[in-house]
């Protein structure tokens, strides 16, 4: 049995991973609640994230500036994607949606393992972060202090858009009935296309903040997308709060069983999934009738 | 030893001449004919088949091991004064052009074994090579032996390989987990201190085990003292939780055995959390471009112990040609990946050319004599041993260097030392080793 | 695909092309590149894809977990042989192919209760997890990463005269032989009337329910029968190459798998080899081309968005789709032609129904009392709204009873309470005296209460036949069967009542015309004959006649009577003088509660429902 301290710092750090894997999870959960399109892209538009934020540094020299024009190219590739590829799979059954963003993930990977190479490339630690800060019962690393802050203020502003917006409640709509927006007239048109962009740049951005923590390849993103799963699964389909609060549950189980056993925690995971899915299917925030 | 009955179907299925019967005079000696020989070699030519991850979580290390093999083939074929130096004769092996197909396994053992039987069955491959895991080793050797084609193996450092997986077709010139830690205890307690107390990242997988125990074993036996042991799943993106703990562990060294992406992502992240202020790091098995990917901020005055380094040249001759020549075509230094692939493929020119036949009894046989004939090689004397076909060679102790001593943008180790082989082997019996027939 | 009822040779076409291409296979590709080895590997694949054809192609469940069961029937089958526990590879894979199943089974239970996008993530977590499973805390017995090698190969026969099937020639043969074998029952049971309900699931699900199958019990059947098929075939993979893979687990042998099976075509069954066999050569020889080493993959995922964006059914089905359009193209012609004539109304709907068809229904009234059908104070509240508000009537045996309201009255609602597709909040429903509600639609449609709805609810895509096929088996088999060996035609009484109902519902000329192709009229009819396919006790029709002409009024209002003959109808509609021609009682609805209830003689007098009508009705009176 782990000290009262040991789980403690172990709650903490579920806040950490589950902030992150709520920014993650939120892209994918807005494009599928809104397009109704599951996004096997995912993992790897977190990759190009990753490797974004890599090359602006590379001539930016500013880690923040480097989001900044990061940003700029993966609403680009949003765009891109949405209007070349996406957008002529909205009425097309889940299978063929699911296989064609399965190709854009193969080739994306691709491109980028055929610019970069397969090695890990190095994203240091920006000069703000450096360090560890002393929090009485434990150490933790500063950047991610700052990572829980970042992403704290990104979902808000998510939020905010999604919920004090006149887009925002579109796409709320959306989510709840998706035959009825389209009824009303509204033009669906650039709401998707907007959509989707936010989708990528949630994505590509949880992939540039976490470039300096984990090794940037061009396979990073496979276990992130099949968490985001998972996450987006506890916390009901296509909610928003539901990945955000789903995000942190599955942080604090990853990170609570560490303090036992850490080889179970992946499995744990998945074991919580199963045991939600007996106990209420539809997740925590979804209602019985979506998807 | 009794016939194999599955021989007797491959026989019929393969070549048809040549068949060995039980009683008859000739079962001790080398069969006519046996898995692709003599059907794949041909006048002019021989084939070998080289199964590499080129995609996937293994791309990298795949990229700088494809490099090896095409180095020494090239060098082969050519017969120039590289291959001259080796000890080989004329242009390509017994005067025949070695062709070569690259298969992309994407790091799956299923794959390997996929491609492997292609080039076998469509290419009459008469020598295998490759694989980046130990998992994908252990596939080859299995099939290897079945097929009876022999198998060089690539990237593959556990015990098991030439332990309780070993196999009569199976060859590998990388140092086992035993061997690595054996050599790399001594060296590290004496730099920093007996009574050391240690904490463990352990990638749960076979091969983090292997690593471990033999590292465990070792480091207790120079008096450290185990106070952590992490084990986290293979592949783990975020190692925080496991890294709090070891943070919190109170000891001196830290024992990385992660391997690949997995040790770039937990150093990197040890590093945020102030453990290697705390701590010294120690890298059993070091990851091929790990220098690279961390940088030498990080890795400096970090221990481990790999296959090859690039300085290794100013030691061995041959060393410096391999890395002179690498250097000029692929515009980099070689990684220990690139440097097993080129040994392997030497080896094998080397040996068939010693008993003059492709024929893989021949040259297996050749193989386990190797210890009263030694191969010069880049890495000095070296042979295989014949009980488990695993190699005894001098291992390489690296240190890694501040930023300020690096000579060059790619100097990043010192050699501590290099351990002499045979010092460090474990007894041929100890991991349950069987070799299986030859026929 | 179409297969009508053609028995003898011609209808075993697909297993002879399939025989005769596993003959032709090793004597004609090799020169193409792919070996005897990359053949039976192709088999291998082709035979998990035949249980997931039956999941996905003709269910609709489209998992991305099938490599969990892959890896658990491999793993099984392989860890019994290395440890010595079983010496025959046979009951080792036999044992490995029920762990799948059982798996499956688990796994199943849990995943089929949702549908769509939900239950192909709650696959892939599962998938996951048997992966995360079988590398760390089952690595004493899988082996970890490094999998399980040394497995052995089959042995035919025993002692002296055992025969062991050896790579190449022999094991192709041997894979030949289980996918061929494996194909003959797949195909079996996608003709038999498990296959036929669970198409009809992917079709319309909420109306196999209605009818009374019980679709989670089918949609489990279809899940463990593709994990059987996927077990088997882990458990042949081991033993093939002799090696047990750790990556038969991940989550990209599910994903390629789907990929397959996309490519060649779902609902083919032959689909998925063949996509296996164009993925494994593209694989094999786009990495020989030079310059594409290790851009092969990029160029093969552009390679699939391709053909997802231009063959929308795959490579067979476009080519069966292709075939059967040739085939079929004139009868098809035809029928959109009639369906245009009728909408133009060129033709008379309905004009020479046989009145005197004998219809093979059971009695019309079963169990001792008079009364069929018992509506004691339901209510449905929602919120604050009450719909429904205590209302009682009784139905009496072999009555046409109407239940009539302005808009609004709750009536629709009402309907749905009778046979328990919404549940009351509060009250219950008596059938022949005994409860209803709290059991679900398809329970009581199992007691004999069907329905018609207001809006259709075919499946557009099945023929009249079939779509009544699905009806007609629901009640003689009971909710849930798993008769896969028998065709879904095999049942004499069930074709007989179909072939009767198509003579009363008029629709014998379009016995084969897809559902969507039907007029409007043809399509309500089809409505109720399904309805009425199920033989009811008690028929409940929501607005048989909404958008109806007046002529086809007049047809459907005999047909009504007709069916009236052996069954009790309830009936809510808002033709009144429809209603009062055909109803021997009317209960009336106003906002939630009972007005009025009595004959139609009562109620054409009553000042209370006048009173009613006058202020809502006119409104609203249909044109």
């Amino acid at each position: 049995m782990p000290s009262w301290p040991a789980l403690a710092s172990q709650a903490f750090n579920g806040l950490a991973l589950g902030s992150l894997l709520a920014l993650v999870s939120s892209g994918l959960t807005i494009i599928l609640g809104t397009l109704g399109v599951l996004n096997f892209a995912h993992g790897a538009l977190f990759a190009v994230g990753a490797y974004a934020a890599f090359v602006m540094l590379q001539y930016t020299q500013s880690f923040l500036l480097a989001i900044a024009v990061g940003c700029g190219f993966m609403l680009v590739l949003g765009f891109l994607l949405e209007r070349l590829i996406i957008r002529f799979f909205y009425g097309r059954p889940h299978e063929d949606q699911i296989l064609v963003t399965y190709g854009i993930g193969i080739v994306l990977v691709e491109c980028v393992r055929a610019v970069f190479g397969g090695n890990a490339q190095r994203v240091p630690t920006p000069s703000w972060g450096q360090g560890a800060t002393q929090l009485g019962f434990l150490i933790y690393p500063t950047y991610r202090l700052q990572l829980i802050a970042i992403i704290a203020t990104l979902l808000v502003g998510l939020y905010l858009v999604l919920y004090r917006t006149s887009m925002g409640l579109v796409v709320r709509a959306g989510i709840e009935n998706p035959g009825m927006v389209g009824i009303l007239g509204i033009n669906l048109r650039r709401t998707f296309l907007l959509v989707f962009a936010i989708g990528v740049v949630a994505v590509g951005l949880a992939g540039m903040l976490y470039a300096p923590v984990v090794a940037v390849t061009p396979d990073m993103g496979a276990n992130f997308m099949a968490q985001s799963f998972v996450v987006i699964v506890l916390g009901g389909l296509g909610s928003f709060p539901g990945a955000v609060v789903g995000g942190l549950i599955a942080g604090e189980i990853v990170s609570l069983t560490s303090a036992f056993n850490s080889s179970y925690s992946e499995v744990m995971l998945y074991a919580l999934m199963a045991l939600l899915l007996v106990l209420r299917p539809q997740g925590l925030f979804g209602s019985e009738g979506r998807v | 030893m009794k016939l194999d009955r599955r021989q007797i179907l491959l026989g019929s299925a393969g070549a048809a001449a040549g068949l060995v019967l039980p009683g008859s005079a000739a079962w001790a000696q080398t069969p006519a004919s046996i898995g692709t020989f003599p059907d794949g070699v041909t006048a002019d030519s021989v084939f070998i088949g080289l199964t590499i991850p080129l995609t996937g979580v293994f791309s990298g290390d795949g990229g700088d091991l494809k490099l090896g093999y095409e180095l020494a083939i090239s060098e082969i074929n050519a017969g120039g004064d590289a291959a001259k130096k080796w000890g080989l004769q004329g242009k390509g092996v017994l005067g025949r052009q070695i062709r070569y197909k690259v298969s992309d396994t994407e790091g799956k053992p299923n794959l390997d074994v996929q491609s492997a039987t292609q080039f076998i069955q469509r290419d009459k491959a008469i020598m295998l090579s490759g694989s980046v895991s130990s998992a994908s080793a252990i596939a080859l050797e299995e099939l290897g032996s079945r097929e009876k084609v022999l198998y060089m193996v690539g990237i593959a450092g556990s015990n098991d390989i030439t332990g309780k997986n070993c196999q009569r077709y199976g060859f590998r010139s990388q140092q086992n987990a035993y061997m690595a830690a054996k050599a790399l205890a001594p060296v590290v307690a004496k730099a920093l201190g007996k009574n050391m107390k240690t904490a463990f990242l352990v990638p749960d997988y076979t091969y983090g085990h292997t690593v471990y125990d033999s590292f465990a074993k070792f480091s207790k036996e120079q008096g450290w003292q185990q106070v952590a042991k992490e084990v986290v799943p293979l592949g783990t993106t975020d190692y925080s939780s496991a890294l709090l703990n070891i943070a919190n562990s109170g000891a001196d060294v830290f024992v990385n055995i992660a391997f690949g992406a997995d040790a770039v992502a937990s150093t990197k992240q040890a590093e945020q959390f102030g453990v290697l202020k705390k701590m010294k790091l120690v890298v059993p098995n070091l990851s091929s471009f790990q220098d690279k990917e961390l940088g030498p901020e990080i890795m400096q005055g970090v221990y481990g112990s790999c296959d090859f380094w690039w300085t290794l040249s100013d030691r061995y001759p041959l060393a410096k040609g391999f890395v002179d020549a690498f250097v000029a075509k692929n515009k980099y230094h070689p990684r220990w990946g690139a440097h097993i692939g080129y040994m392997q493929t030497y080896l094998w020119a080397l040996t068939v050319e010693r008993v003059k036949s492709f024929n893989p009894v021949d040259v297996i046989k050749a193989m386990e004599a190797s210890k009263e004939q030694p191969y010069e090689t880049t890495i000095g004397k070296v042979y295989f041993r014949a009980e488990d076909h695993q190699m005894v060679r001098p291992i390489p102790v690296l240190r890694g260097k501040a930023p300020a001593a690096m000579k060059g943008p790619e100097d990043y180790y010192e050699i501590v030392d290099v351990a002499e082989g045979e010092s460090v082997m474990n007894p041929p019996d100890l991991f349950g080793c069987k070799l299986g027939p030859y026929t | 695909m179409n297969r009508s009822r053609s028995g003898g040779l011609r209808s075993h076409i697909p297993e002879l092309a399939i025989l005769a291409t596993l003959i032709a296979a090793p004597v004609m590709l090799p020169h193409l590149g792919f070996s005897i080895d990359l053949l039976t590997r192709v088999l291998n694949w082709g035979l998990i894809g035949l249980g997931f054809d039956i999941l996905f192609g003709l269910a609709g469940l489209l998992s991305f977990g099938q490599a969990a069961f892959y890896g658990v029937g491999g793993f099984v089958t392989a860890y019994l042989l290395v440890s010595g526990t079983l010496s025959s590879v046979w009951l080792a894979l036999a044992a490995g192919t029920i762990s799948a199943g059982a798996f499956g089974l688990v796994v199943g239970w849990l995943a089929v209760r949702r549908i769509g996008i939900y239950f192909t993530m709650i696959t892939l977590a599962f998938g996951q997890m048997a992966y995360f499973i079988e590398n760390s805390p089952l690595s004493h017995y899988t082996g970890g990463e490094n999998g399980i090698p040394g497995v052995p190969v089959p042995v035919l026969g025993f002692g002296e005269h055992a025969i062991r099937i050896g790579a190449g020639l022999p094991m192709y043969v041997l894979f030949a032989v289980i996918f061929f074998g494996g194909y003959v029952l797949a195909r079996r049971i996608v003709r038999s009337p498990v296959g036929a309900i669970l198409l009809a699931i992917k079709e319309n699900t909420a109306r196999v329910a209605m009818l009374g199958h019980n679709v989670p019990a089918y949609k489990l059947a279809a899940f463990v029968i593709a994990a059987l098929y996927a077990g088997l075939a882990g458990g042949l993979l081991g033993s093939f190459q002799s090696y047990m893979p750790p990556d038969a687990f991940s989550l990209e042998t599910s994903g390629q798998l789907v990929v397959q099976t996309i490519v060649g075509g779902a609902n083919t069954l032959i689909g998925p080899l063949v996509g296996a066999a164009v993925w494994l050569w593209l694989r094999d020889n786009l990495q020989l081309v030079p310059g594409l080493t290790t851009l092969w993959k990029l160029v093969l995922g552009i390679a699939f968005i391709a053909l997802v964006v231009g063959l929308r059914r795959g490579i067979c089905g476009e080519i069966i789709h292709w075939l059967t359009e040739r085939r079929t193209l004139s009868a098809r012609r035809a029928a959109e032609a009639a369906t245009e004539a009728i909408e133009a109304g060129a033709v008379k709907a309905a004009s020479s129904r046989g009145r005197d068809t004998a219809l093979p229904l059971p009695s019309p009234a079963t169990g001792d009392s008079d009364v069929a059908l018992e509506a004691c104070a339901l209510a449905r509240h929602y919120g604050g709204l009450k719909a429904v508000d205590g209302v009682s009537f009784k139905v009496r045996c072999g009555s046409i009873h109407a239940v009539i309201g302005p808009n609004g009255a709750g009536k629709s609602t009402l309907f749905k309470m009778l046979l328990d597709e919404v549940s009351p909040t509060s009250g219950h429903v008596l059938l022949f005296g005994s409860q209803v509600t709290g059991h679900g639609v398809s329970r009581s449609a199992q007691f004999g209460i069907a329905k018609s709805n207001q809006l259709n609810q075919l499946f557009p895509n099945l023929s009249v036949r079939k779509n009544l096929r699905i009806a007609a088996l629901a009640r003689c088999r009971g909710p849930l069967r798993i008769d896969l060996l028998r065709t879904a035609d095999s049942l004499p009484e069930v074709e007989a009542q179909i072939e009767a109902i198509m003579a009363l519902l008029d629709l014998s000329a379009c016995a084969d015309t897809p559902a969507h192709i039907l007029a409007y009229g043809e399509k309500r009819r089809l409505e109720i004959g399904m309805a009425f396919a199920t033989s009811p006790k008690v028929l409940l029709l929501d607005e048989p006649l909404a958008g109806m002409s007046p002529s086809e009024r007049a047809a459907t209002c005999a047909l009504i009577r007709d069916i009236a003959r052996t069954c009790t109808i309830v009936i809510v509609e808002h033709d009144l003088d429809a209603i009062f021609g055909l109803a021997e009682r009317i209960t009336v609805l106003y906002e939630g509660r009972l007005l009025a209830d009595g004959t139609a003689d009562e109620i054409r007098g009553n000042q209370q429902v006048q009173d009613a009508y006058l202020g809502g009705l006119h409104a609203h009176e249909p044109a």
